[in-house]
This record gives structure tokens, C-alpha cells and sequence, in this order.
């Protein structure tokens, strides 16, 4: 696949709320920030696959807004054994460790993945 | 070898980023005396968006040699962030030592308040190939970035608000003794606690506030009329994790780890620290990753040693860039100047007795991909 299909392709997945990962089919490695060749082996026979969109919170912070409401930033790691960051919405009841699921909303104007405690 | 440097800080400097450039090389070669004639190599690292108005040289080097009529025998863009100038300072070394030029300028800064103040960072210039997979998302990087690693410390090792805080204390404590820092009224652990949680865990004053400043060094084989005492590099080691810290194995580990081991020093000989401080925690990660305390246990010893300059384990003796401020978002200058002034006996009502030793280790990008240590003494 090239650079620019297989970048444009994450976004049309979001759009049908499927979480794309990517595995290499020379070594196995799986990530999930879309490259046309593997980051661990070098090779270009890479796929696309789907993740099952639970995981848990690897590592997370509440970032404050001046009016005292705050977001929940962070690292989420999937079944699949790959990491992203994200958004964790149900913010009070995010914490490292906890289990999460995917689910799909607008960020301006187009679909992303973002995270809520299952 | 190094025959002069100054920094110029200014909460908000009042003309062009190009002008503040001039103040501080006119007052690093003054120290040095030497003259703009005598450069022959230029190294230089600027925040972007600092020089006329908000516009960003695509190649600093070669745009400020083209500005102040300089004709260099080499130029080099070193662009890793905060610790870009140490990297300058071991590259500078090694082409005088390879007769490649004699005085050589290394820069970093820039004049960024205006960016700081209108929050204006637009610009096509991109972070990573995935910013648009990560930036996304709503988050404040590199305070989020820190922040995550902050708790997951403390998730794992115990690791305390209260522990952390110590550090922006002694610092301070630092700071109240030099007369260069922005920030010096002493504060209280429940003061740094009490403080605006900005991105959970950290507080405001555990987190740097951005400045306009450069800092200019002037390597040469040339003395002129420097005093300086002949410092020469005793270890150096750089280390890059370019993946993103989601992907790395761990993020309470820091490239920092494999940059000390490369530079491989004995601490003992040591008479100061100066670590990158862009966030209470990045000391902390520092402290544990160049072998100065055990992973975890950075939390006890910062509760059992004095950091300050008059303490056991002086770090930041001048009160660090969480006191200075932060020019241009990049603390490494802030350090480096420390290091001279403390090797030099000018560290000004702060001074380290018998300073004859400095360990410096620089962390770089907003998400801590790149470390760089130096080690400064002069060789016996
Ligand atoms: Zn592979």
C-alpha cells in the first residue's frame, strides 16, 4: 500500500467506526500510527486490520479548563497489543488499568476514535 | 574552549527577535574579545516563529549569517529541542579540534512572547508524521505529555505531589540567591500544591513559563582577551527515541538512560548537576535515567538530599529554567550558562564551592525523544 492510501484509508475506517491497526506480514509487528513500511523490520508487506476496540488505560491526565471542568488525555493500550493516544470520555471514572472501549465522534467535522471505561 | 557566552532574557522583549539575537552574541564575543570578523562557524537552534515579527528562518544559520555579514567555513542546524545547544558545544569542539574552523557561534532561543500570549502556533511546520492522528485530540502537549508520565510514576513507585513539589521548592530556594531569575520570592511545598492543577498531576509552578531569550556561546582556539577557565568536554553521549511515547516500551523511561551510558561518567566526580527542568518530573526522570538514583526511588531521595547550591546534591544551582523562565520553549541554554558560570566562579551569590565538575543532561521535543549529556571540567 502507498503512504497516502493507507493514511487516507484510517480516516475512511473512523468514518465507518472501525479502529484500524496496522501488522506486519514479516515479522508480526502491530502499530496502530499508519506508516507504508514496518518501523520495527523495514518491510513494505504491511495490512490493514481491524482492532476489537477494547483496552485498557495505560497512562492518562485530567487537563483542567480554566472554568474548572476538565478533559481526560490518554494512552490507551488495545487487546491487540498496540498503543494510541485518545480522548477518555466518563472522565472520574478513568484510571491507569481500567478497562475501555472504543467509540466514534465528530472532531471538526470528521469521525476519530476516542476511549470510555467499559 | 569555550571563551564567552551571555544569555539575554526578557519576560517580553520589545523589538524583533533579530535584535535580541544581536544583544547577546554583542555580549558573549565582548566577554570572549573577539569580533563578528573572527567567526568562521555558525550552529544555531531557534524556536520558530522568533525572529521578525512571528516569521521562522527555514535554516537559522544560514539566514542570521546572512543578516549579520557573516561568512562561515561551516554551518550546522541542530534541531532536537531544549538540549539542540549541548549537541552545538560537542560539534563545535570537534571541528576546531579538526581544524575545520577556529571560532565557532553557537545560538539557541528566540523571541517567542508573542505566540505565548495569542496562543498563535499555527504553522505548516509539523511535530510528527502523525499529528494529525494525535493532535487531534484535545490535549496540551507537552504539559499532557509530562503530566501522564507524572502520574504513571506515581501510580507505579508511589511517587508524591508532595515529593515533586520538594523539587520546584529547592530550586526556588536556588533562584532566590541569583539575580538573574524571573521567579525568586521563596515558595512552600503547600504553595506549589496549592497552586492551579493545570494538567493532572502537575501544578502551575512545577511547569516552566515561556520567555523570550537567547543564549550565545563562543567556541574558538582563539582566547582574545576571555578569562575563562579552559573547559574541555570530559564525556558526552546523545540518544534518540524518534517513535512516539506511546510506542515505546515504557514512558517513565526517557532516552536519558542510554545518552548517560554512552557518556559513561563517574558521578562521584561530580560537583553539580544541571538537568533540563522543564517540568518538575523531567528532573526527577533525569535523576533516576543518568544513574544518579534508582528507577522509583527518585521520590525518597529528593526527601533525604538538598538540592540547592549550598546542598549535597546541588542541582540547578541557579535556580533552574523553572525560575529563569523558558526561552523559546527550550531550557538547554538556561542549563549550559549555568554550567559556565559555575565552573568559572561567576555563579553570582550562588555559587557552588569547588565547582570544578559539571554534569549536564538535556531532554528534547515535546514528548521527550531526545537526551543529550555533557559533561564540562577542565582536563587535568
Ligand atoms: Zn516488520
Amino acid at each position: 500500500m502507498r503512504d497516502d492510501e493507507i493514511r487516507e484509508s484510517y480516516f475512511k475506517y473512523f468514518n465507518e467506526e472501525k479502529l484500524p491497526f496496522i501488522q506486519c506480514k514479516n515479522c508480526g509487528h502491530r502499530f496502530y500510527y499508519p506508516r507504508a513500511f514496518c518501523p520495527k523490520c523495514g518491510s513494505s508487506d504491511v495490512e490493514v486490520r481491524f482492532s476489537k476496540g477494547q483496552g485498557k488505560i495505560f497512562a492518562m491526565t485530567k487537563i483542567y479548563r480554566k472554568d474548572g471542568s476538565y478533559v481526560v488525555y490518554g494512552i490507551v493500550e488495545l487487546d491487540e497489543g498496540f498503543r494510541m493516544y485518545s480522548n477518555i470520555v466518563e472522565g472520574n471514572q478513568a484510571d491507569i488499568a481500567k478497562r475501555v472501549e472504543v467509540i466514534f465522534k465528530e472532531i471538526n467535522g470528521k469521525k476519530y476514535p476516542l476511549f470510555k471505561v467499559a | 574552549m569555550i571563551v564567552g557566552f551571555a544569555g539575554k532574557l526578557y519576560k517580553n522583549y520589545e523589538k524583533d527577535g533579530i535584535e535580541l539575537l544581536k544583544e547577546a552574541i554583542d555580549e558573549a564575543l565582548e566577554m570572549a574579545g573577539l569580533n563578528y570578523a573572527d567567526i568562521d562557524g555558525i550552529m544555531a537552534n531557534i524556536g520558530r516563529g522568533s525572529f521578525h515579527g512571528n516569521k521562522t528562518y527555514l535554516n537559522p544559520p544560514v539566514q542570521i549569517s546572512e543578516y549579520f555579514g557573516i561568512k562561515p567555513k561551516i554551518i550546522d542546524h541542530v534541531q532536537y529541542g531544549g538540549p539542540s545547544v549541548l549537541s552545538m558545544i560537542y560539534r563545535a569542539y570537534k571541528a576546531i579540534n579538526a581544524g575545520d574552523a577556529e571560532t565557532i557561534l553557537c545560538i539557541q532561543g528566540g523571541k517567542i512572547s508573542h505566540l505565548r500570549d495569542n496562543h498563535f502556533q499555527k504553522t505548516d511546520i509539523i511535530d510528527s508524521p502523525f499529528d494529525d492522528y494525535i493532535k487531534i485530540y484535545e490535549q496540551m502537549s507537552p504539559i499532557s505529555d509530562y503530566a501522564m508520565v507524572a502520574y504513571r510514576h506515581s501510580k507505579l513507585f508511589g511517587t508524591t505531589d508532595e515529593q515533586r513539589a520538594r523539587v520546584a521548592v529547592m530550586q526556588r530556594y536556588s533562584a532566590s540567591y541569583n539575580p538573574k531569575a524571573l521567579f525568586r520570592n521563596p515558595i512552600t511545598v503547600k504553595d506549589v500544591l496549592q497552586s492551579r492543577i493545570v494538567s493532572y498531576p502537575l501544578h502551575l509552578l512545577e511547569i516552566v513559563y515561556p520567555i523570550d531569550g537567547f543564549h550565545v556561546f563562543v567556541v574558538s582556539k582563539r582566547r582574545g582577551k576571555s578569562v575563562l577557565r579552559n573547559i574541555d568536554i570530559l564525556a558526552y553521549g546523545e540518544a534518540h527515541w524518534p517513535n512516539p511515547p506511546a510506542e515505546w516500551d515504557d514512558i517513565i523511561y526517557t532516552p536519558a538512560i542510554e545518552s548517560a551510558k554512552r557518556a559513561s561518567f563517574d558521578l562521584n566526580r561530580v560537583d553539580t548537576f544541571q538537568l533540563y527542568d522543564s517540568f518538575t518530573i523531567t528532573v526527577m526522570l533525569q535523576m533516576e535515567d543518568i544513574g544518579l538514583v534508582e528507577k522509583g526511588k527518585v521520590g525518597q531521595f529528593v526527601e533525604s538530599h538538598d538540592l540547592t547550591f549550598k546542598g549535597d546534591v546541588p542541582i540547578n544551582t541557579g535556580g533552574g529554567s523553572l525560575n529563569t523562565g523558558q526561552p523559546a520553549y527550550m531550557s538547554g541554554g538556561v542549563i549550559l550558562e549555568e554550567a559556565l558560570l559555575q565552573l568559572n566562579d561567576m555563579a553570582d551569590g550562588h555559587q557552588v564551592k569547588g565547582a570544578d565538575v559539571v554534569f549536564l543532561n538535556g531532554i528534547g521535543w515535546w514528548s521527550r525523544r531526545h537526551s543529550v549529556t555533557l559533561v564540562l571540567g577542565e582536563r587535568k
